[in-house]
């Protein structure tokens, strides 16, 4: 009897077991069978027409209309139809997020496999990387012989920007408008004051003490007088103007380039520019929390509520529709932001950095086994009106002409407003409209805003324009700057907010210390190799 | 002949043993694999068997950085404090809770205080920043406006570390009361009420039939937490910190982020993650060895 009802449970357990294992079976069978669905509608396709598949990488901003992906609207599906389907291409978008290109693109490359066709990042640490540990397709033939429009479209001068020791390991895009940035200050609170506009650093300065401390913007002493924070556009038009005039051996060695900008921390006069920024902070002229904002959000809301007076900003970053510039408007009756030229350096001048001609640098890995597709793709987009098209959409429903160049509807339709908001990320082998000549640029870049800023934009450009550093271009990439840049970008915005908020009695030590920190933490490293990468240039 | 006829009778017991087994090779043995990384220059289109070994020069690179020590000083200062403070907060929240009479307050408390850990450290960074920041952070606006001189709480190193500390309190001590509070309800119910009678105090009972009911379970914490001593997760210092505190916020995980998912340099994250490992071992087996010897009890 006992051992019968052993045997039952023992029976019992078997047959649990054997259900169990029935199931999970039937499980893996469910999974198994779709994958082979998959593979066998893969090959279906493929046998009838030797349809081949091309990656590309997209940004992805988190913006993307209902209805449409990042990787499936308006572009994506016109580009299969004009250049994917006619060409026997599948076209495939891969998403990476805009705030976080550069993570993400390690871990895609690392990956080996997946990696898309066409990958581009605007870092320039990064591209030198992939092709120094040789990740990347060669292309010097290639574009010879499969793009002719993409060649000519780019130019000589901005394809060198790809090169590395004679090779073309990347197709560089091309910058539209090379301006980077203007200042603002606000025009009513000077006209209550009757202060003039500030033409100089010390002008700037007078205006910056009156606002602080008669406050014309009634803001119950909230007031900020300069907005500041750790984001290039901010504080380097501030920096720069203190730079001493430097000789041509100074310019090529002193420079520190982290990722794709110049930095001034071993040129002369660059003590003087935290030396300024140390008082304006002591004296409470300038955003206390500077140091947290590193991507702008404090800046542009304390602009949009009107406490600001006066800062430094991309140069059309504000006039953008339901920007700070037409928020602060609504917020603030009468307020009015105009740009301004004030940092002066010794010789009068108003310097400030420009761009390089080129804007992302668009690599295709050496895993890819798709690189004449992928620069049949480059080139189509090259050529004709292809790229007049995806810049501007449809004309009657995006935009009408007006002497050739394009003039954006006021008031498009919700569907045709949709159909743009990915077309700068899609169009990769430009920045900016392209029209043939750097006003024509301009002035289309200005006739995209609202009527109503237009002159604004166009006084802005001006000022971003006038007296601009070119970026120092080496003959061969310095390995340091590759390898140190990110720490060093954090050890430079480190150095701003240390001496700027010093007391003004220890500046001269903490700057001491500072210095030493960043030099020590691969500053060093990048002067040494410069110096000998110059003497090298020299020497031919 | 023996151990065929125990496994014949058992086996399913053993099968079923098999999934967490298969588990930990997969995912906890397999990706150690990886470590050689730490001894190999290596590069990402080569693959780890493609790249050339480098022996011992990337842990001479890494021991000779300067960032190295402060994120080590950071790490271990850190997690210190907060043993100091996080570690007995759940517990002493589980003791009050535990001594609640009222069921439904008790539950109702419990559900408030377990809210903070489901909530993400990036939101949890816009709130920090909306009510410390030193402009126009709630707090500040409240002292301000009653005459007083704003308090950097973000902005100055020091008073930055006790907003870490407070902010690790708020997200973490509901959720740790879980296991005290499962481990109080072990405790004899006789022996309260025993206690009570004999005309001990409150405090008196739980001195010495609460608090040693739990021992074990304080313990086993304890260290588990010596052995996380080295180790710090990466959110709350990164989005936390700021450039203007960077030199107490920036610890050994936010370095491996910066140098290996942000520069690239894979070998030199590695080995900081292996020297981090190696060290949290040996505080784990010294903290067990200690509790052994002082307490009688350890885990291991």
């Amino acid at each position: 009897m006992i051992r019968n009802r052993k045997k039952e449970t023992r029976m019992k357990s078997v047959r649990l077991m054997l259900v169990m294992l029935l199931i999970s079976s039937l499980l893996l069978a469910a999974c198994s069978s779709k994958s082979e669905q998959k593979s066998t509608g893969a090959s279906g396709k493929a046998g009838t027409s030797n349809q081949v598949v091309l990656s590309v990488e997209v940004f992805d901003r988190g913006n993307s209309p209902s209805g449409y992906t990042i990787s499936d609207n308006y572009w994506t599906r016109w580009v299969q139809d004009n250049f994917g389907t006619p060409n026997n291409i599948k076209m495939k978008y891969v998403p990476v997020p805009r705030s976080e290109e550069v993570e993400k693109l390690n871990v895609l490359m690392a990956s080996g496999g997946d990696v898309p066709d066409i990958v581009f990042t605007y870092d320039s640490s990064t591209f030198y990387r992939y092709a120094m540990q040789g990740g990347l397709t060669d292309l010097s033939g290639l574009v010879d012989e499969h793009a002719p429009n993409l060649k000519s479209f780019l130019g000589e001068d901005v394809l060198n920007y790809g090169k590395l020791e004679g090779k073309q390991y990347a197709i560089p895009a091309k910058r539209a408008n090379i301006g980077k940035y203007s200042s603002f200050i606000r025009k009513d609170w000077l006209d209550k004051l009757s202060l003039p506009v500030p033409e100089t650093t010390d002008e700037l300065y007078t205006a910056l003490k009156a606002f602080k401390e008669k406050d014309p913007g009634e803001t119950g002493g909230k007031v900020i007088p300069l907005g500041m924070t750790i984001a290039p556009a901010q504080y380097e038009p501030l920096i720069w103007s203190f730079i001493k005039e430097t000789t041509e051996e100074e310019k090529y060695t002193l420079t520190q380039q982290i990722g794709s900008r110049d930095y001034p921390v071993l040129l002369p006069g660059f003590k003087d520019a935290l030396q300024f920024m140390n008082k304006l902070y002591n004296e409470k002229l300038m955003s206390i929390d500077f140091g947290l904002d590193k991507d702008k959000n404090k800046l542009v809301e304390d602009i949009s509520t009107g406490k600001i007076g006066f800062f430094s900003e991309d140069d059309i970053n504000i006039y953008y529709q339901d920007g700070s510039y037409e928020t602060l408007q609504a917020n603030v009756d009468g307020a009015e932001l105009i740009a301004v030229d004030v940092y002066t350096n010794e010789k009068g001048e108003h310097p400030k950095p420009e761009y390089a001609p080129i804007g992302l640098y668009i690599m295709i890995p050496k895993s890819s086994e798709r690189a004449v597709e992928a620069l049949k793709y480059l080139d189509w987009m090259a050529s004709g009106d292809v790229l007049f098209n995806m810049q501007n959409g449809i004309e009657g429903e995006n935009y009408t002409l007006k002497d050739g160049i394009p003039l954006a509807l006021e008031n498009p339709s919700e569907e045709a407003k949709n159909r743009m908001y990915n077309a700068g990320d899609m169009t990769i082998i430009t920045n900016g409209q392209q029209l043939g000549s750097p006003e024509k640029n301009r002035e289309a870049r200005a006739l995209q805003f609202p009527p109503k800023y237009q002159d604004e934009v166009r006084a802005a450009m001006k000022v971003s324009n006038t007296d601009t550093i070119p970026p120092v271009l080496m003959d061969k990439p310095i390995e340091a700057q590759t390898k140190y840049g990110t720490t060093l970008l954090d050890k430079f915005h480190e150095f701003i907010v240390k001496t700027t908020t010093a007391k003004p009695e220890q500046f001269d030590t903490v700057f001491e210390g500072a210095m030493n920190d960043y030099m020590t933490s691969g500053g060093q490293a990048i002067l040494d190799e410069r110096i000998k990468v110059y003497n090298e240039m020299k020497a031919k | 002949m023996k151990f065929t006829r125990y496994l014949g009778r058992y086996w399913q017991l053993y099968a079923l043993l098999l999934l967490p087994i298969t588990y930990f090779f997969i995912f906890r043995y397999g990706p150690m694999y990886g470590i050689q990384i730490a001894f190999k220059d290596f590069n990402f289109f080569q693959g780890i068997n493609g790249s050339k070994w480098i022996g011992l020069e990337a842990f001479r690179e890494v021991f000779g950085m300067k960032d190295f020590y402060k994120t080590l000083r950071n790490t271990l200062m850190l997690n210190f404090l907060d043993l100091l403070v996080s570690f007995p907060a759940p517990l002493i929240l589980a003791i009050m809770l535990y001594e609640l009479r009222s069921a439904w307050f008790r539950k109702l408390s419990q559900t408030i205080l377990y809210i903070p850990h489901f909530i993400s450290w990036v939101i949890i960074g816009g709130i920090v920043y909306q009510v410390f920041g030193t402009q126009s952070g709630m707090i500040n606006n409240v002292i301000t406006a009653m005459g007083f001189q704003e308090i950097p709480f973000l902005t100055d190193k020091n008073t930055w570390l006790i907003t870490y500390l407070a902010v690790g309190v708020w997200q973490s001590a509901g959720w740790g009361t879980i296991i005290y509070l499962a481990a109080l309800t072990g405790i004899n119910k006789e022996l309260f009420e025993a206690a009570e009678v004999d005309g001990a105090t409150r405090m008196r009972r739980i001195w010495h039939i609460t608090l040693p009911g739990i021992k074990p379970t304080i313990v086993t914490l304890l260290i588990i937490n010596l052995g996380h001593m080295i180790s710090i997760g990466f959110e709350r210092p990164y989005i936390i910190g700021n450039t203007m505190v960077r030199d107490y916020s920036d610890v050994l995980s936010t370095f491996v982020y910066r140098i290996g998912l942000e520069s690239g340099q894979y070998t030199l994250a590695t080995v900081v993650g292996l020297f981090q490992a190696v060290v949290g071992l040996i505080f784990v087996l010294g903290a067990n060895y200690a509790s052994k010897k002082l307490a009688g009890e350890g885990i291991l």
